[in-house]
């Protein structure tokens, strides 16, 4: 199981890169799908695997949850939204694209410098499935920090929770079912809040550039 | 019954009674809010109880010399957060100091708080007062750090409450925001000094060894205690709170504040510097020295300037912290240097100095209080003539001002003199540096002693003799008796001990004997009556009460001399002349500010006075229609120190709240960025 968990963890990482790669609005959210289909994937696996041995079904449970609010519910969200917004594309960054990815590497660099001597997490052993994960979650952050417009803050807010989600089942494989369904529920009414917001400023603003907010500084 | 009272359990019992008596206190304050005079009587009635079980206990505990248990009073599940009692002798003296002028201060306070009456909230009032009164108690015998400092700050919240109890004055306001600064820098201080404690004993035993600090920690431990002991203290250059927030305090708390508030920075600098780091090094010493000159030389000289009855008397208390800290000094250094009899000396006049300024300076603030009750300003420009319409508390603030300006048959003289003695004594034994600062000090306590004096010329002058001033002055009256009595008693400790000072020697000594474990009292030639102070060391000697008995001899002397040389005296009733003006008036006398002329011009490096003469003309030159003259000294430490510090930080906390609250959503989340990066870096390294 180890090596599918692995091979998923990669997987992970990739679609963060290509998340942070991305230049449409578009395709931002089919790359958060494609993650979100990775994290129900290995959900799915960790909670097979549990079932098996201890004859739990929280995890398989918290695995159709997944499916059902982020794999499906949370980009319908987030395309209705775009749809809405006049926006496609991203045109000007902090920093270009492939400085971008640049520094992704060393954050992945970074968070294996950080972890590869912690001990008793899982395995004992340098846990490649933590680095991994962890680094999705710097990428995440980095992508909120990258992006200008509020849509791009959003995904990149989910992208560091998913970041966060399999952190925590690879490290425990298997948070307590209430803990999970709790954050799961949080991230949905964000969400929600977030899409609505984003609909409103850019409504009353014409923009959903988050520099603007910038002026109602006192 | 002595007996079963010398038993030390019972004697916990009789300090944890006090305590209780002043929780009491401060219950049945809030419970008879409603009734305003009921609820002042039996405040200030439990506290006077309290008190006398507290002067008892603390003599019982004083002559007494076995080692107490500590009792743990409260106990909790937090690890080091049990409150406990211990209290060896040099608790009890303070406790003894703090119990004595509290009866007093109470005793006075009836009659003080009746102006009080359907204006404010005495219950409110009385609350904060027992409840402060507590806290003071329990930073005295607390028996370990976690609760010293709990109560030392609750002391400092509780007096801040006091300070700004009148807040409708902006002033008020502002004292008590600068006091409140100011007591939570130096309280910040102490949490350093008790942390570094912790991290090498692994314990807040005030009590323990600290054998196991390294001595670079025990300098630290040292400096950290000296700033925070001194900013309670009101040593220069941390005094600019004192000023401030004694005038703003009623007179009652104004008198515990600076009686005894001040002074257990003082029992914190005994216990933790003397009792707890052993002195280590002669330095520390030299630098309480050192600051103790100069307290007591600016802090007089600040205090001739002020027409401000209560902020002359601030001052004048950190003058006197100046002359407790000199005797410090030099017990410290003596201590560095193993000579237990000089440092011996040297701490019973510091403790006697600390108890002695307790009686007065609280007296003073007391008699401070009563003109303000009379004549509602604090302002001495505005008094005048009060000895006839005032003339117990005149004679009281007389005795008061003769004992602070340690003048001889009153108790300042006692421990001035100690003071000297000790002075003296570190000449002959120590290096060149050390006589130079001991010469040095000795005239800066000279200087100190006759600047003291020069200013309560001014003060009783002022205010009590020649013409009332305005009219509150003039339609002034005598105060209620509690507040003439509570002055009385400690005007009554002030005499006994100036005469019969042998014996408050050997209680300090006590104390003394049981830090140091040499007693200096074997050394003073003493009897009951004629208490010859204090050492034949270098033949010098005084007694009091032959003086006082000599005098007494020399004046009726006198007397009959002039009785039997010129005949029966006749007294004859007469105006003054008047320099050929139809009348005299009030405007025609000397005023405070006529009096420190010479000194402001002596002393002008110090205060640089300015002074602006503004004349409106009339018809001729010689009639003017008005002459306004102002002269102003300007406060240096405020100047010079603190405003810079002040205008720094404000503008760098300007700058720094634009350059990190840019608004930028970015620009905050690239801070949790960074942060997470540094834990994560945190992880790896440690």
């Amino acid at each position: 199981m180890t090596n599918y968990l692995d091979a998923l963890s990669v997987l992970l990482l990739v679609s963060a890169f290509i998340l942070m790669g991305n230049k449409r609005i578009g395709s931002y959210i089919k790359t958060f799908q494609f993650q979100s289909a990775l994290v129900a994937l290995l959900t799915g696996i960790i909670g097979i695997s549990s079932f098996a041995q201890d004859g739990r079904i929280d995890v398989l449970i918290i695995c159709a949850v997944v499916i059902g609010i982020k794999v499906l519910f949370i980009p319908y969200l987030l395309k209705k939204t775009y749809a809405k917004v006049a926006y496609r594309v991203e045109k000007d960054f902090f920093l270009n694209i492939p400085i971008l990815v640049l520094i992704c590497c060393l954050m992945v660099v970074f968070s294996y410098f950080s972890f590869a001597e912690t001990m008793g997490i899982n395995t004992g052993t340098i846990n490649n499935q933590i680095v991994n994960s962890f680094s999705v979650i710097l990428i995440g952050l980095l992508f909120m920090i990258s992006r200008k417009k509020a849509i791009g803050q959003i995904v990149g807010f989910l992208v560091i929770e998913n970041g966060i989600f399999v952190t925590a089942l690879f490290a425990t494989h298997g948070m307590p079912f209430i803990v999970d369904m709790g954050i799961l529920m949080d991230i949905l009414v964000a969400v929600i809040i977030m899409g609505i917001m984003v609909f409103r400023i850019d409504e009353k603003f014409g923009s959903i550039n988050v520099d603007n907010i910038k002026d109602l500084r006192g | 019954m002595l007996l079963v009272l010398k038993n030390i359990g019972e004697q916990n019992n009789l300090f944890l009674a006090a305590v209780m008596l002043y929780l009491i206190a401060a219950v049945f304050a809030l419970a008879l809010m409603k009734h305003h005079k009921l609820c002042n009587l039996v405040t200030n009635t439990i506290c006077m109880a309290a008190a006398l079980i507290g002067i008892a206990a603390a003599i019982l505990r004083i002559s007494t010399d076995t080692i107490l248990t500590p009792v743990t009073i409260f106990e909790s599940r937090i690890t080091f957060l049990f409150l406990e009692i211990k209290i060896d002798q040099l608790s009890a003296f303070f406790v003894l100091c703090l119990s004595v002028l509290v009866l007093c201060v109470s005793i006075y306070s009836i009659g003080y708080n009746s102006h009080y009456y359907q204006k404010r909230n005495v219950g409110f009032f009385n609350f904060l007062y027992a409840s402060f009164i507590m806290s003071m108690l329990m930073v005295i015998i607390s028996g370990n750090a976690i609760f010293f400092y709990l109560s030392w700050e609750a002391m400092s919240l509780i007096s801040y409450f006091l300070v700004i109890f009148e807040s409708e004055h902006e002033e008020n306001r502002r004292a008590g925001r600068l006091y409140i600064i100011m007591t939570h820098l130096g309280t910040a201080f102490l949490l350093i000094g008790f942390m570094i404690m912790f991290a090498y004993t692994q314990s807040f035993d005030m009590f323990g060894s600290s054998e196991l600090i390294p001595e670079m920690a025990k300098n630290l431990m040292f400096i950290c205690f000296l700033i925070g002991f001194g900013t309670k203290a009101g040593v220069i250059p941390l005094h600019i709170w004192l000023p401030y927030a004694h005038p703003a305090a009623p007179s009652n708390v104004s008198a515990l504040m600076s009686g005894f508030m001040i002074k257990t920075a003082i029992y914190g600098l005994i216990r933790f510097v003397l009792c707890y780091l052993q002195v280590q090094q002669v330095w520390w010493g030299a630098v309480i020295l050192c600051i103790g000159i100069v307290s007591a030389v600016l802090g007089v000289a600040y205090a001739i300037m002020e027409h401000n009855i209560k902020r002359l008397l601030a001052f004048h208390s950190v003058e006197n912290i100046g002359i407790i800290l000199i005797g410090l000094g030099v017990s410290f250094i003596a201590a560095a240097q193993n000579n237990d009899f000089l440092s011996g000396l040297a701490l019973v006049a510091a403790l006697l100095h600390t108890f002695n300024h307790a009686l007065f300076k609280g007296g003073l603030f007391l008699g401070a209080g009563s003109l303000q009750y009379a004549t509602h300003t604090k302002d001495i420009e505005k008094l005048g003539g009060l000895i006839h319409k005032m003339p117990v508390t005149a004679v009281m603030v007389l005795c008061f001002s003769l004992a602070i300006s340690a003048i001889v048959p009153f108790n300042g003289f006692i421990s001035e003199w100690l003071t000297y003695q000790a002075l003296f004594l570190n000449i002959n034994m120590g290096m060149a540096g050390q006589n130079i600062l001991s010469i040095l000090s000795i005239a800066a306590l000279a200087l100190s002693g006759a600047l003291a004096a020069a200013c309560f010329v001014k003060l009783f002058g002022i205010s009590f003799l020649g013409l009332p001033r305005s009219d509150d002055a003039a339609q002034a009256k005598e105060v209620p008796l509690a507040m003439n009595i509570g002055m009385g008693i400690l005007a009554a400790l002030c005499l006994i001990i100036g005469v019969f000072p042998a014996v408050f020697v050997k209680l300090a000594d006590q104390v003394a004997g049981s830090i140091l474990g040499a007693s200096v009292v074997e050394t003073l030639q003493s009897g009951f009556m004629s208490a010859t102070v204090p050492l034949a060391v270098s033949e010098n000697s005084i007694a009091p009460a032959e003086i006082l008995a000599a005098l007494a001899v020399v004046i009726l002397m006198v007397l009959l001399t002039l009785r039997l040389c010129f005949g029966k005296l006749k007294a004859r009733k007469y105006g003054t002349w008047d320099c050929g003006f139809e009348s005299i008036n009030a405007r025609m006398q000397y005023t405070a500010t006529g009096f420190s002329k010479p000194i402001r011009i002596v002393l002008s490096i110090l205060y640089r006075p300015g002074r602006k003469v503004v004349i409106e003309k009339g018809e001729s030159d010689y009639f003017p229609k008005s002459v306004k003259y102002q002269v102003w000294t300007e406060p240096i430490f405020e100047k010079y120190l603190y405003n810079p510090v002040i205008r720094v930080l404000k503008s760098g906390s300007e700058k720094m709240i634009c350059l990190v609250q840019t608004g930028s959503v970015h620009v905050y989340l690239l801070y949790i960025f960074i942060s997470i990066l540094a834990l994560m870096f945190y992880n790896r390294v440690v």
